[in-house]
């Protein structure tokens, strides 16, 4: 069985559309066990994407009556006294002393993957140009591959390097050198003052960009790769340096395709759990002092804090952290949403997944 | 001449710009491969010195013992996926190339069953995690079961296996399906022996890469798998199962170091199940590719 | 299908129940209050008899990661003399443990605190059994002071909030006459984790006067920009040995990798003003100020009023539902339990000096026995 994978045979797909075989639904049991189950399986993340919004609205319903869009804004996290009293709000029972506030996780989970970003951005395209324009084949291949494989690295595993090895390492020697010679103007003082452990924003950020790169590296390399020689050749020979053609000809030919891996990747880092969680600092009170300081984001707080919600016996710890998963995936859908805008209107282009 | 000059000038400056544009992307993928080296040196020169081959016979018992539970745990968490998510996610493929029904302008349908597909992909797991604790573990009194991590890993999986299912089919010519018709092929058996056996390498590849997540996920096992030290069972409900993330996590700060080496064998062992789960995914795809190199 | 042949297992296993209290002479139906009938004689200094399960059974024990190593350390032991039970031990913290047990989800929860009010007034019929005890060490590390340092609550309330940022503090210094402490910045851990280490700490923090948070398992910390966050007690440790100046609370079962790690512990001042290194000895004389079992088993022994107690103190507790699915459960639950603490099996010093805990004082093994046996299905 040979399979063609030349884009010839994919090519427009409304075109191609009117080629293929009307598929009308023969009486034939396995026809219709096709077409039947199929049909139903298309549906189902539509209904599990519905039913997981469902659940978190209905969780997070008291937490909402009593946060109040406050919520969004304050900078607190007090689970309250467990062993005192109990307040009424709104008809709902909390602990005494309960104040919860989001600000900081928001912020936190914005900051970071902006941190990925910018990280992982230039990275990425530099790897991918590495890869496609100069390596000979013998070595781009495994090496590409290798970028591939980064992917899949459980994120627990990265989490345990960065927060034993990575941390530690890059708060004794980086970033104090960092710290000492930045000048003291407004932005750049952010990178100034105490460096931490190692445990915090920068820290954290850098983890996600780590973790992001393969995703951007490896859609912007297959990106590169459908660049057609033809004008990359013709601007060579009209003088263009290297530097020139890539960014005259080859980043222009497929932007809208880099800014959908970007978005996308921007998204995992922004649900990304396990490894923001070991390298954080698990701070939800407040924002980061500065760019070392320690911190959280939501996902990282709904698997940190899920233990200790439990015992909190009206369940309004519990309700908070619906809350907040329900402010991360509004979050999400929005971005994924901008990333699915800004594609289709840009090309034809399918916007590649999040992961692997 | 004073006009030569100056282009000699600029094409220095020229060339010191490609230099150094090129030593950029150098640096670039020096900063990205020379992290991730280091790391698998780190896990592997954890694990090694202390490996065992007794930690894939036996079970943890108390602060030692092996990960036999977890390895079969993780296996059996696999095949579960691959039996709900990867028939979910093929089915679902199938649908999005082959039945999709086209509107009066000409255009695909379905735009919010792909939406919805786009957004899973990227939905935070341990908010699926949470909810499937919330609901599934709590609501229905399944407790901690392989049922419940199932259905939420099939979820997070299925949207990669539709969109690979997708892609793959839409790679087949459209030819192939015409001389089916041709033939007189009823619809079903067209699309089982022709469409989706041409297509079958992109599939699997998909396949894989879900099962490669599967493998590393944890936030959203913690709530739903629970964990066990027992070998996996069968069974669906009431019963936790262990998986190999759980010891990365849990172990890594116990008073024990016997508890640490387990905690970085379970990282070494995770690591080579999802080197051999890619590494079989790319030997079928460039199977594949020089198949149809040759065959053209 | 596996629910109907659980269902059928159950029914299979309380027929069996039944039919065997028949056999003995008890009466069936009132298996619960049949309790005291095989003990006529009372328990007089902590022995007890450890049930002997009627019918095989898996167990699932979760929560407190302090209690974790203990119920590895008591798995196997357990298991060698009863071969029909079957107990999975898990971590996951002891907010973990409490939920699930009430859920039922879980037979045997573990927390490092004990229930509260709201708890057992959501959750009627829910246990706290104390089945051991444990304790808290304040660790630091001054590179030139290998000294039991003198702290009290009133300097690590103001260390923690930012207060107090240097080890030449004043009011250091205050208490530690003779022994001059070097100009060196001070850099609080915390943990990141929810933890029973949290709870234990914030609670001591709590009796001081100007500390207004409530304690928890994880608790809002003053915006103190020294503070750093660490994951476990592992995290605690290793994170105390890479900052010079550090100071950290530490659960006593991790006290070889403190000491491996040159790190210190400090004395710390118990209720009655004494400053006292943390030790076993210290430990226990807290522990045996508590001489009566009160509040089914829901006290803190924090800052207790005991001539030469060490503070910091608590006990651990299982986590239990009153009234377990199955009589092959319930019996299995109890007999776990009983054979924890009692000081022939689960409470030996050989068991529990290996983490550093203690046994439960004479009559709260009498208290814990006595809920134990409350146990029914």
């Amino acid at each position: 069985m040979s399979v063609p994978v030349s884009s010839t045979s994919s090519g427009d797909v409304s075109a191609r559309r009117g080629l293929r075989p009307r598929r009308a639904a023969s009486r034939h049991w396995e026809d219709r066990l096709w077409l039947a189950s199929s049909r139903a399986a298309v549906t189902i993340p539509l209904v599990g994407l519905t039913f997981v919004v469902i659940v978190l609205f209905f969780k997070a319903w008291p937490a909402i009556q009593v946060n109040g869009p406050g919520y969004l804004s304050r900078s607190t996290w007090q689970i309250g006294n467990l062993y005192g009293g109990i307040q009424h709000i709104h008809g709902v029972e909390i602990p005494q002393g309960a104040n919860y506030g989001a600000w900081p996780l928001i912020a936190g989970t914005l900051q970071s993957s902006v941190i990925a970003l910018i990280v992982a951005v230039p990275l990425s395209l530099g790897t991918a140009f590495a890869l496609t324009e100069r390596l000979p084949r013998w070595i781009a291949q495994p090496l590409g591959f290798f970028v591939e494989i980064l992917a899949a690295i459980p994120s627990v595993v990265i989490g345990l390097w960065g927060g034993l090895v990575l941390g530690p390492f890059l708060s004794a020697h980086v970033y104090p050198l960092v710290a000492n010679h930045v000048p003291n103007v407004p932005v750049l003082n952010y990178f100034r003052g105490y460096v931490g452990q190692g445990e915090g924003l920068l820290t954290s950020g850098l983890i996600l960009g780590f973790m992001i790169i393969p995703i951007i590296a490896a859609t912007t390399r297959d990106l590169f790769n459908q660049v057609p020689s033809l004008p990359k050749e013709g601007a060579e020979a009209l003088g263009f340096t290297e530097a020139e053609v890539a960014r005259r000809i080859t980043i222009p030919w497929v932007r809208s395709g880099i800014v959908g891996a970007t978005i996308l990747g921007f998204g995992r880092a922004l649900g990304e759990t396990m490894a923001v969680a070991m390298v954080s600092g698990s701070i939800q009170g407040h924002l980061a002092n500065n760019i070392y300081g320690t911190m959280t984001t939501i996902a990282a707080t709904i698997v940190t804090q899920l233990d200790s919600s439990f015992t909190d016996a009206t369940g309004f710890a519990l309700a908070n952290l619906a809350e907040l998963g329900l402010i991360l995936a509004v979050i999400s859908i929005l971005v994924n949403f901008g990333a699915r805008t800004i594609v289709s209107r840009t090309s034809k282009y399918r916007a590649p997944l999040g992961r692997a | 001449m004073s006009g030569v000059d100056t282009v000699r000038v600029s094409t220095a400056w020229r060339r010191g710009k490609a230099h150094g544009f090129r030593a950029l992307t150098y640096l670039a993928l020096l900063f990205v491969v020379g992290p991730a080296i280091l790391l698998f040196v780190n896990v592997a020169a954890q694990a090694i010195p202390h490996w065992s081959w007794s930690v894939l016979t036996t079970v943890p018992l108390g602060n030692g013992g092996g990960l036999e539970n977890a390895i079969l745990g993780t296996l059996v968490i696999m095949f579960g996926v691959l039996l709900l998510g990867g028939t979910t996610g093929v089915l679902a493929g199938i649908f999005l190339s082959e039945f999709v029904s086209v509107n009066r302008k000409g255009k695909e349908r379905g735009g919010v069953l792909r939406a919805s597909i786009d957004v899973l992909a990227g939905f935070p797991s341990i908010v699926l995690g949470y909810v499937g604790y919330v609901a599934l573990a709590v609501g229905l009194h399944w407790g901690f079961s392989l049922l419940s991590a199932l259905i939420v890993l099939s979820l997070m999986v299925v949207p990669y296996i539709t969109k690979a299912t997708e892609t793959a089919l839409r790679q087949v010519p459209t030819t192939y399906r015409e001389g089916a018709e041709a033939l007189g092929m009823r619809m079903g058996y067209s699309l089982r022996k022709v469409t989706l056996k041409t297509a079958l390498p992109g599939i699997v590849t998909g396949l894989l890469l879900a099962e490669s997540i599967t493998v590393g996920e944890t936030a959203p096992l913690l709530y739903t798998a629970g964990i066990s030290n027992g070998l996996p069972t069968w069974q669906l409900v009431h019963q936790p199962i262990g998986y190999l993330t759980y010891y990365v996590w849990t172990d890594w700060n116990q008073p024990f170091p016997s508890l640490h080496y387990l905690s970085y064998d379970a990282s070494l062992i995770l690591l080579v199940m999802i080197l051999t789960l890619l590494v079989v995914s790319r030997l079928i795809v460039s199977r594949s590719q020089r198949h149809s190199e040759s065959g053209r | 299908m596996n629910l109907n042949f659980r269902k059928t297992a159950r029914v299979a296993a309380t027929l069996t129940a039944a039919t065997s209290l028949a056999l003995v002479g008890l009466s069936g139906s009132a298996f619960a209050k049949a309790k005291p009938k095989p003990k006529p004689k009372p328990v007089p200094t902590a022995t007890l008899k450890v049930e002997k399960p009627i019918k095989a059974a898996n167990i699932t024990e979760a929560g407190s990661s302090l209690l974790y190593p203990l119920w590895n350390l008591w798995t196997p032991a357990y298991q060698r003399s009863f071969h029909n039970i079957n107990i999975t031990p898990g971590a996951g913290g002891s907010g973990l443990g409490i939920s699930e047990a009430a859920s039922g989800t879980i037979q045997i929860g573990s927390s490092d605190a004990y229930l509260s009010p709201l708890q057992l007034q959501a959750n009627p019929g829910l246990l706290n059994i104390p089945v051991a005890i444990s304790s808290q060490m304040v660790v630091f590390n001054i590179p030139s002071v290998h000294t039991h340092i003198n702290l009290n609550g009133q300097l690590l309330a103001k260390i923690y909030s930012g207060q107090i940022t240097n080890w030449d503090d004043p009011a250091i210094a205050a208490v530690n006459k003779g022994n001059p402490l070097p100009n060196l910045t001070i850099v609080p851990l915390y943990r990141t984790d929810g933890s029973g280490d949290t709870f234990l700490f914030s609670t001591y923090l709590y009796d001081q006067k100007g500390w207004t948070i409530a304690p928890g398992t994880s608790i809002s910390w003053p915006s103190n920009p020294a503070l750093v966050g660490e994951n476990g007690n592992g995290g605690m440790v290793s994170g105390c040995q890479a900052h010079p100046g550090c100071i950290a609370y530490v659960g006593a079962s991790y006290l070889t990798s403190v000491l491996a790690g040159g790190l210190t512990y400090a004395s710390l001042e118990n209720g009655l003003g004494k400053y006292l290194p943390w030790n076993l000895a210290g430990v226990a004389a807290e522990a045996a100020s508590f001489t009566k079992f009160v509040n089914n088993g829901a006290v803190s022994m924090i800052d207790a009023k005991a001539k030469n107690g060490y503070p910091i103190i608590n006990y651990e507790y299982a986590i239990v539902k009153q009234k377990q699915s199955t009589a092959a459960n319930a019996s299995a639950v109890r007999s776990i339990l009983e054979w924890a603490i009692d000081p022939m099996n689960g409470g030996k010093t050989s068991f529990l000096t290996q983490i550093n805990f203690l046994p439960l004082p004479a009559a709260y093994v009498a208290g814990s026995y006595k809920l134990i046996r409350t146990i029914h299905s």
